[in-house]
């Protein structure tokens, strides 16, 4: 599959998933503001840990190879 | 190891080289713990967030309730985030000679411990006023996030003192005092999170 395809096919996910979310009885409220905290909410407590994880495996690369040149060096 | 090493008998092999660490035993499981309260901060947060909503258009603080005094936390703020720069600079001291980051960590001790005091100072003003666990949803979650925060704050405090005894008996290793100082960071860091969406 193309990169074009999966493009495609992630944005169509994309459309599809609000609907779902909405589906949720506990997570819908009639006022904006709290159907918003919950959209925003999800978002956050989803991202945070992919977030953090990711940093800590940027940094462990960056370090790894800092001892790489390091290593390199004494040799 | 070379095809040529592999071929001599084990005993005549070189030794292998030894990848230093990337990071310290003690670090790494902190820095783990910390992703883990990340979490528990992010979920309360959340919590007040969603609470906060419901109440748009409506009072908040509810009414009768009083207001957090966000000028005098704002003092305590600076003394938090000035000590984790002071313990910043301990550790840059530990780098060139332990003994020199003796004065940075004491400093730090006592700025934090300051803030504790203050934030308890705080609590009790705020009890006298009628704000209590009990006495609304907005009571509930400032004693409950601020709170939560307080007693990450002793238990780094009580690291920290653990650190000067045993830097001035000269036994603090650079990864004991890194396993400290990461916990700290994260009271200092996740504060200034906290004061915004509880306080203001």
């Amino acid at each position: 599959m193309n990169r074009a395809w999966i493009l495609v096919l992630a944005l169509v996910l994309l459309a599809v998933v609000p609907d779902d979310a909405a589906a949720c009885a506990v997570c819908f409220d009639a006022r904006d503001e709290n159907r918003q905290a919950f959209l925003v909410t999800t978002a956050f407590l989803s991202l945070l840990p992919l977030g953090m994880v990711a940093g800590a495996g940027m940094w462990m690369r960056k370090r790894s190879k800092e001892i790489d040149q390091e290593l390199e060096a004494q040799d | 190891m070379s095809t040529q090493a592999a071929t001599l008998p084990v005993e005549q092999r070189p030794e292998p080289v030894k990848r230093p660490k990337m990071i310290a035993d003690g670090v790494l499981g902190m820095v783990i713990f910390v992703f883990t309260e990340v979490m528990l901060f992010a979920g309360m947060i959340s919590a007040h967030a969603i609470v906060r909503s419901q109440t748009a258009g409506e009072m908040w603080p509810p009414y009768g309730q009083p207001r957090l005094p966000w000028e005098e936390t704002a003092v305590n703020t600076a003394a938090l985030l000035v000590s984790g720069i002071v313990l910043l600079l301990a550790q840059f001291s530990y780098k060139k000679s332990s003994s020199r980051a003796m004065i940075p960590l004491v400093l730090a001790t006592i700025l934090g411990a300051f803030f504790v005091y203050a934030q308890g100072t705080e609590w009790v003003a705020l009890l006298g006023e009628g704000l209590t666990l009990t006495s609304s949803v907005y009571g509930s979650f400032f004693y409950l996030i601020v709170g939560a925060h307080a007693l990450h704050a002793v238990a780094a405090l009580l690291g920290m003192g653990w650190a000067t005894y045993e830097l001035k008996e000269g036994r603090l290793t650079a990864a004991q005092l890194g396993t400290v100082a990461t916990f700290w960071y994260f009271v200092v860091l996740v504060w200034p999170v906290l004061y915004l969406k509880v306080y203001l």
